[in-house]
């Protein structure tokens, strides 16, 4: 039975909690802290204060709401109304409206792309109509350094169910049946790997969290640390319960510090609410977690170097599997590492059933996935959709489309081991399987929209260079052949390609894939082979015409200004950094090709009424 | 041959697989090839790897069968612990001055076993206790470490936070800390060293009071991150991964810090500014040299 002295505490925190008439949930999480969200909510309690309503209203930081590019987000609950783009001097007007009978501040709310109109409820922002939050949900409503709120959304009933209600082995068989795959990216079965782990001989077990999130333009799994520690909690002790572990570890980068504080509060609270620890709930199941920090190492997101970085290795590189961290991992015990995301759909599937569960998604993809929806689109931010939506839906109707009515051009999916998804494959159901056939992969969820003004054989030298920097160097085909691969791309886009060039990217390319040993270097081809294949033509106007189509190869452009246009400012003279515009007032300006060094100021700084500097391929001699 | 003067035989300088190679192709053909190595054994790189591009073939299995053929070649003399101290002569008729180092083993009489390897006292040691080295700390500093030090005694996997709590508390590895730390732990300075330079987050040069870190995520890239970056470097005259010489500023770049949707992104310390563009970058710097000044080192 239930430790009583756990849930008197528990009873006594709920009724702490007192509802007030409305609620003000401000977004904390790192975009919106950037834009300076703690002088945002500073403003309303001062507001409420000076006004004498704090009964009334209740100002809470919550976690990331997702839609970082409309910061800081305001939404006030129960009438759910959407401010964005909040800053301090607008709390007063905000209040103002909330205690004059329900008149909304209209230059807050939102202005949908498409229809132009202004949206007052957050459940018709079009970003948010065709999600399914399903664990980004709780972030709006949790203030992540306050337990007692996430109690207040169930919080803490899927692990206590499970300690009293269900068999470790039961438990193991819900997570089969809900075909939960591992969101890291491989999207190993959830459960099977639990099993194996199980059956592994050994006394002592661990479980690991990775939150070890390298993939550069995904940001999910940062985003539920920060916003909803406990659910990962959960999800690790019930995991813990199932394979017989009694202690577990969460890996977060360094880059994260909002996350670690975060993590470090939930995981006291929960000590103290006997959630972790000794004997927890009186079920005689034991439990606690700690926290290991990474220090910038994007391999050490692969499980096996990421056990070596916690043990703390002679540089922590991968290892040959077999054996498995599930049977051999942490200190050569059986070891269970889930990503984040994973960790934290746990509660979800024993507090809804497996069958719901598994409901959603397509055949072999079940449930939802989070997606950092990035780059070149309207609404970025994260987005947690079902499996097999469409591409297109993810971009135009969630996304909002393209800034500045430009053209898409593709999107990269799976970070540096993905690939570049082209507009022909804009209808591509989003699973596992459909991502990797098109030669990408679901990875940990990045989705960097690229539009007409990025050049694919850029994009390739991007990751090749992160690829190259990387490499933990234990694999001569993988350290070696990314070099390589970089240093032809490199002079691709410095116009000294030769007609053989893509040939032997090709080539090398499969070399590195099948002689490396763990998945770093077995998917480093990615970038380069796919964009080879959706997009030739770009590589081949590098190569023979020495040309940038999309005009971003700094050695294959020029900066020129149109004298039709200049209306002969000084504007752009006056940027320059390096003296490399002659012109006087009133008359036109020329720039000196031979001191400029393609800095794009002069571009950028041009005023809209003349809009004269161009860039134009191939260079002006 | 005989008659221009010249030689048949050859010098190959360089006793690495490139080096073997010619040796062994040149003493086949019939020349007389004496091959030089600088270091105490042939083989080079080569035998330090355990893998060959592109193919991922066991190094040693290539190489190994060639050590013992040039060792047992008829043709070919090895000369290693040597150097080239003079050289004269035209092509075919070279004069050569080498310069060979003391082994103080008599290599005629030497099987490599390896016993006196093991056997040497002063390889044994890991750290001289009877002759603590000399570290320059002061009483404040070691205090400090000490702090950092008392929770992580006696137990496993402490490298990793030891060295990030230096990292806390310093934003570098100061040099004589590490040794400290090697000595008081009881881990190998060369393992701290090795973990101390695999990771990005670690520094052994000392770190300016502002670093800035250039995202150089895919999302910060696509919207023009490189060009951000390379303003920066414009404008403090340094390139990135260096400080400035006042050591106000140090210019840094980083792979993703997981704000994506503020493109392209950096970091002052733990401030973050977001949609930046090059035109940004000199306000930016003012307002850091503002707060910074009468910063001195």
């Amino acid at each position: 039975m239930p430790n009583n002295s756990a849930d008197n505490y528990i009873t006594a925190k709920q009724s702490s909690l007192r509802v007030k008439r409305y609620c003000i949930s401000i977004c904390g999480g790192t975009g919106c802290h950037a834009y300076k969200c703690e002088k945002v909510s500073e403003a309303f309690v001062e507001e409420i204060k000076r006004r004498q309503v704090e009964a009334d209203i209740e100002v809470k930081t919550t976690g990331c709401h997702g839609f970082c590019e409309r910061g800081p987000i305001v939404v006030i609950y129960p009438d759910h109304t959407f401010y964005q783009r909040v800053k301090p001097e607008d709390a007063s007007l905000v209040i103002e409206s909330l205690l004059n009978g329900k008149k909304v501040v209209e230059h807050l709310l939102y202005v949908d792309p498409i229809t132009q109109e202004r949206v007052t409820s957050v459940d018709e922002v079009s970003f948010y109509k065709k999600q399914c939050r399903l664990i980004l949900g709780n972030n709006g409503k949790v203030d992540p350094e306050k337990i007692e709120d996430y109690l207040a959304v169930d919080g803490y009933n899927a692990l206590r169910s499970v300690l009293f209600g269900m068999a470790p082995k039961a438990v193991v068989d819900e997570m089969k049946k809900s075909g939960l795959r591992g969101r890291g990216g491989a999207g190993f079965l959830t459960g099977q790997k639990w099993e194996i782990c199980r059956r592994a001989d050994g006394e002592t077990k661990y479980i690991v969290c990775n939150a070890d999130e390298g993939d550069p333009g995904a940001y999910m799994d940062r985003s539920v640390l920060e916003g909803n520690p406990h659910s990962v909690l959960e999800g690790m002790a019930i995991g813990a319960y199932a394979i017989g572990a009694e202690e577990g570890i969460v890996y977060v980068r360094t880059e994260y510090p909002l996350a670690i504080k975060n993590l470090r509060t939930a995981i006291k609270q929960a000590q103290q609410a006997n959630f972790l620890g000794d004997d927890i709930l009186g079920s005689g199941f034991n439990f606690s977690v700690r926290i290991c920090q990474g220090a910038g190492a994007f391999v050490c997101g692969e499980e096996t170097a990421l056990i070596a970085s916690i043990e703390g290795e002679r540089s922590p590189e991968p290892r040959v599997r077999p054996p498995y961290p599930a049977e051999s991992g942490l200190w050569g015990h059986p070891t269970n590492i889930n990503n984040v995301e994973t960790w934290a759909s746990v509660p979800l599937i024993i507090n809804r059933g497996a069958a719901w569960y598994a409901a959603i998604g397509t055949e072999k993809s079940k449930g939802t996935k989070i997606f950092s929806l990035v780059g070149k689109v309207n609404n970025t931010g994260l987005v947690e959709v079902p499996m097999g939506i469409a591409l297109r839906e993810i971009i135009y109707d969630i996304g909002g489309g393209i800034p500045h009515n430009k053209k898409f051009k593709a999107v990269q999916t799976g970070g540096p081991s993905g690939g570049c998804v082209p507009a022909s494959l804009l209808d591509l159901p989003v699973d596992y399987e459909s991502l990797t056939a098109v030669g990408s992969m679901m990875g940990s969820g990045g989705m960097v929209v690229m539009d007409e003004d990025t050049c694919m054989v850029d994009v390739a030298k991007y990751f090749l260079n992160f690829l190259k920097d990387e490499s933990c160097g234990k694999c001569t085909s993988c350290r070696e052949g990314i070099a390589q691969m970089y240093d032809i791309v490199l002079r691709i886009t410095q116009g000294k390609g030769q007609d053989d060039d893509i040939v032997l990217l090709e080539s090398l390319g499969q070399i590195v894939q099948a002689a490396s040993m763990c998945g770093f270097g077995q998917t480093a081809a990615n970038p380069v082979v796919s964009t080879i294949r959706y997009f030739r033509d770009e590589y081949k106007a590098h190569i023979q015409e020495r040309r940038c189509p999309a005009l971003v190869c700094k050695d294959l452009i020029s900066y020129t200004i149109d004298p039709e246009r200049c209306g002969g400012c000084v504007v752009c003279a006056k940027a320059c950094p390096c003296g490399a515009i002659i012109g006087e007032p009133k008359k036109v300006h020329k720039i000196d090709q031979k001191k400029c060094i393609k800095c794009g100021i002069c571009h950028t700084s041009c005023p809209p009424k003349f809009r004269a500097v161009s860039i134009v391929s191939p260079v002006i001699s | 041959m005989r008659d221009n003067g010249k030689t048949g035989a050859t010098l190959v300088v360089g006793g690495g697989i490139g080096g073997i190679q010619a040796a062994l192709d040149l003493a086949d053909s019939g020349f007389r090839v004496y091959l030089l190595e600088k270091s105490p054994s042939i083989g080079g790189v080569m035998a330090q790897l355990d893998k060959t591009f592109p193919t991922n073939d066991c190094s040693m299995c290539i190489l190994a069968p060639k050590l013992v053929t040039v060792a047992r070649h008829p043709n070919i003399t090895v000369i290693t612990d040597g150097d080239i101290e003079q050289l004269s002569g035209d092509a075919g008729d070279f004069v050569v001055t080498i310069r060979k180092e003391p082994r103080y083993v008599d290599e005629e009489k030497c099987t490599g076993c390896g016993l006196c390897m093991q056997n040497c006292p002063v390889r044994q040691i890991l750290y001289d206790e009877s002759q603590p080295e000399d570290l320059r700390l002061d009483p404040a500093e070691v205090a400090q470490i000490e702090a950092i030090l008392q929770d992580y005694r006696d137990r496993k996997g402490v490298l990793m936070p030891v060295l990030q709590a230096i990292n806390n508390a310093y934003n570098y590895f100061p040099r004589e800390l590490l040794k400290y730390m090697a000595r008081e732990l009881k881990i190998p300075l060369s393992l701290i060293y090795n973990v101390a330079t695999f990771y990005k987050a670690f520094s052994l040069k000392k770190r300016g009071r502002y670093v800035i870190r250039v995202c150089q995520g895919t999302a910060c890239h696509v919207r023009g991150a490189k060009r951000v970056l390379e303003e920066f470097e414009r404008v403090l005259g340094i390139e990135s991964g260096n400080n400035t010489d006042d050591l106000l500023f140090t210019l840094e770049t980083v792979n993703c810090v997981g704000a994506c949707a503020l493109a392209p992104v950096i970091m002052v310390g733990d401030e973050y500014f977001g949609q930046m563009t090059p035109g940004k970058v000199q306000t930016v710097i003012d307002k850091y040299h503002k707060e910074g000044k009468g910063y001195a080192e």
